[in-house]
């Protein structure tokens, strides 16, 4: 019998329980020269905004231990342009596509949420109300539990996609986070975005960044992600996309034990562009090794010394 | 000027490691994908250890190929700790590599265009690959190189050059070789004097160089009527692919448009790093 890799996160099924870090693929073509795009489970793309978004001034990203600091400020085309011109690429495949959506308001939230309800080719939304680079909007939903309700009820009711709502690691307790947003209707979580951060340059005495501060991601930040995802999946009952720091097979099973039962790969492409595939790859043959027959198996699993 | 190529994640060996100036080193590397395809102006991104620290790729302009071959060079400028580690790697290691990345010079057709290219420091990686270029599509007697540096022991590639055919100036700012002043300033006469000996042929300027040294080549072409100006700039990269949006200088939308809120931030690896001088805006 064979080995089985897929995973169902709301009504989205993945053949593998590998995707993207939205804002680490793009919109996915700029990667389909490295990877097959069919043999990731799902793509998770760049987060799109009601109207174009210019982003912040550069520098925007910086190399930390372990890790990197970035301020994108989400520059993006605007949701329409979305549609039109990236998503007609992605439609040629069989792998499930995962819109980000930020936003300024609830009812901008609800609007991009709309429109993707109508659009051919998306089969889920993750609510970004958790990016830490732009001064208004996501971030004020994101920490504190009467804006995740807020935004999570309206989008809920603007569209019937799968609702995966993208928690913030910038919280005291992030379960409270969590429980507001399976309240409120939430499909599924993903976690962790990025942690906020600085980087000085001593030596020009400058910050590093020009919005001064930005996300911290990768390898540096995987204990963390791991803690919450672990925390998460205690306090709630909705499936959980895992991420944080994920660049192997046994990085994303360890995401998996906590209790995740899907995984992205961010900061990791930036490393090596075939991470995506190359951690699904891991994961099975870990499972061979491991003689585990269902990934689901290892979903919560880990155990107490 | 983007090219539309197929782009490869590769092991390259290591076949040569030399000095060439002061903390200035050239890795001579194996990858035949990279070798045939890249044009001048592109670059690739080196994985420059197998650990998290230094956690991202280095960014390096195709400063050589021999496609017969399968290789390629890089030229590069020990700064800090990713070029070190490049630099200690021994000959028969591996290294793995992404490339080519991003657009390249366009030299055009018209066979009667004098071009001028012009290096500042490390900016000579590029030039010395597009000289090559250049002279194999147009011949060698319509290319002039302007090579500057800080001091005379810094000037890169002027042996390699010559060894082209091609005509080379030199400047230092110290004046301890060639021209005492920016290279910058010899564009200037350079572009007169040109104008003067053949004034019925185009004039092409390539640069790659520091920023203010762009920022000056661009002034110099607009005051001086040049119509074919391309930039090749530098930026942190975070992915060298177009995905993570880091590396971007503000352009202009569109062709040439003069409207001040009219202007985008644009991905250097991939819609530079070589820019028409015309479409961007300078802060
Ligand atoms: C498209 C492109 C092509 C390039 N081609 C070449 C090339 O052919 N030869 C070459 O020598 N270099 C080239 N560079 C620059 C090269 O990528 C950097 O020098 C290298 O990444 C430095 O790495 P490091 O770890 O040694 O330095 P780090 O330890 O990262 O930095 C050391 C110091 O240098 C500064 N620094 C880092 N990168 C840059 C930069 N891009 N510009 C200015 N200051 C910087 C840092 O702020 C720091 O103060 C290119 C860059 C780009 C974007
Ligand atoms: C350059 C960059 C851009 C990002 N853009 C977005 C975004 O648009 N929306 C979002 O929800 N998360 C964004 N993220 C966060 C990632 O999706 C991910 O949650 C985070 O980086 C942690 O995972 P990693 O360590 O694997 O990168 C971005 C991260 C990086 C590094
Ligand atoms: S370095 Fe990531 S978009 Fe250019």
């Amino acid at each position: 019998m064979g080995m089985n890799l897929s995973v169902e996160i709301g009504k989205i099924r993945m053949k593998n329980p590998v995707t993207t870090g939205s804002g680490t693929f793009g919109s996915g073509q700029e990667l389909s020269d490295f990877v097959d795009l069919n043999m990731v489970g799902a793509i998770t793309v760049k987060g799109v905004s009601l109207e174009p978004w210019k982003g912040n001034p550069y520098p925007r990203t910086v190399e930390t231990p372990a890790g990197m600091l970035n301020a994108i400020g989400l520059q993006n085309d605007g949701v329409d342009n979305f549609i039109s011109q990236k998503l007609p690429f992605l439609r040629q495949f069989d792998t499930p596509v995962i819109v980000n959506v930020v936003g300024q308001s609830v009812e901008e939230y609800a609007e991009v949420a709309r429109r993707l309800d109508k659009a051919e080719g998306v089969s889920g939304i993750e609510l970004n109300v958790s990016c830490p680079n732009v001064k208004q909007g996501c971030m004020v939903f994101g920490t504190s539990v009467e804006g995740i309700t807020e935004v999570v009820q309206a989008v809920r009711q603007a569209t019937s996609l799968t609702l995966i709502t993208k928690l913030s690691p910038n919280v005291t307790d992030i379960t409270a986070m969590a429980r507001a947003a399976v309240d409120a209707g939430t499909d599924a979580l993903s976690l962790i975005n990025t942690l906020l951060g600085t980087a000085i340059d001593p030596w020009t005495q400058t910050f590093r960044l020009a919005n001064i501060t930005g996300g911290l991601s990768g390898p540096a930040i995987k204990p963390v992600a791991l803690r919450m995802v672990w925390q998460v999946a205690q306090a709630v009952d909705v499936p959980i996309i895992g991420m944080g720091g994920i660049v192997t097979g046994t990085d994303a099973v360890e995401f998996l034990l906590a209790g995740a039962d899907a995984v992205a790969v961010g900061t990791g492409t930036f490393i090596n562009p075939k991470a995506a595939v190359d951690v699904a790859e891991g994961i099975a043959s870990y499972m061979e090794k491991m003689k585990i027959d269902d990934v689901r198996e290892l979903v919560g699993s880990v155990k107490t010394l | 000027m983007r090219d539309e190529i197929s782009r490869v994640v590769a092991d390259c060996e290591i076949i040569e490691q030399v000095e060439v100036a002061p903390h200035v080193f050239r890795s001579v590397l194996v990858e035949p994908t990279i070798a045939r395809t890249s044009k001048p102006g592109q670059f690739v991104n080196v994985r420059v250890c197998e650990c998290y620290d230094p956690l991202l790729r280095r960014p390096f302009s195709v400063h050589a190929v021999d496609p017969e071959k399968g290789t390629f060079s890089l030229l590069y400028d020990v700064i800090g700790r990713g070029t070190k580690l490049l630099m200690e790697m021994h000959v028969g290691e591996k290294v793995s590599v992404v490339g080519p990345l991003g657009s390249s010079f366009d030299v055009g057709e018209d066979p009667s265009a004098r071009h001028i290219l012009v290096a500042g420091g490390c900016g000579a990686a590029p030039i010395h690959f597009l000289s090559d270029w250049i002279c194999k599509k147009h011949g060698c007697d319509k290319v002039t190189v302007l090579v500057g540096a800080k001091t005379g022991t810094a000037l890169l590639c002027q042996a390699e050059f010559v060894a082209h055919g091609v005509e080379v100036k030199l400047a230092t700012e110290d004046g301890s070789f060639g021209f005492k002043g920016f290279v910058t300033e010899l564009l200037a006469s350079h572009i007169e004097e040109s104008k003067v000996k053949n004034p019925d042929s185009a004039i092409r300027i390539y640069a790659c160089g520091p920023m203010p040294m762009m920022r000056e080549v661009a002034r110099v072409c607009g005051e001086q009527g040049i119509k074919s100006c391309q930039l090749s700039l530098e930026r942190t990269m975070a992915c060298g692919i177009g995905v993570c949006m880091g590396c971007v200088t503000k352009a202009q939308d569109g062709c040439c448009s003069h409207h001040p809120d009219e202007w985008h931030y644009s991905r250097v690896c991939t819609d530079g790093p070589v820019y028409d001088a015309k479409e961007l805006i300078w802060e």
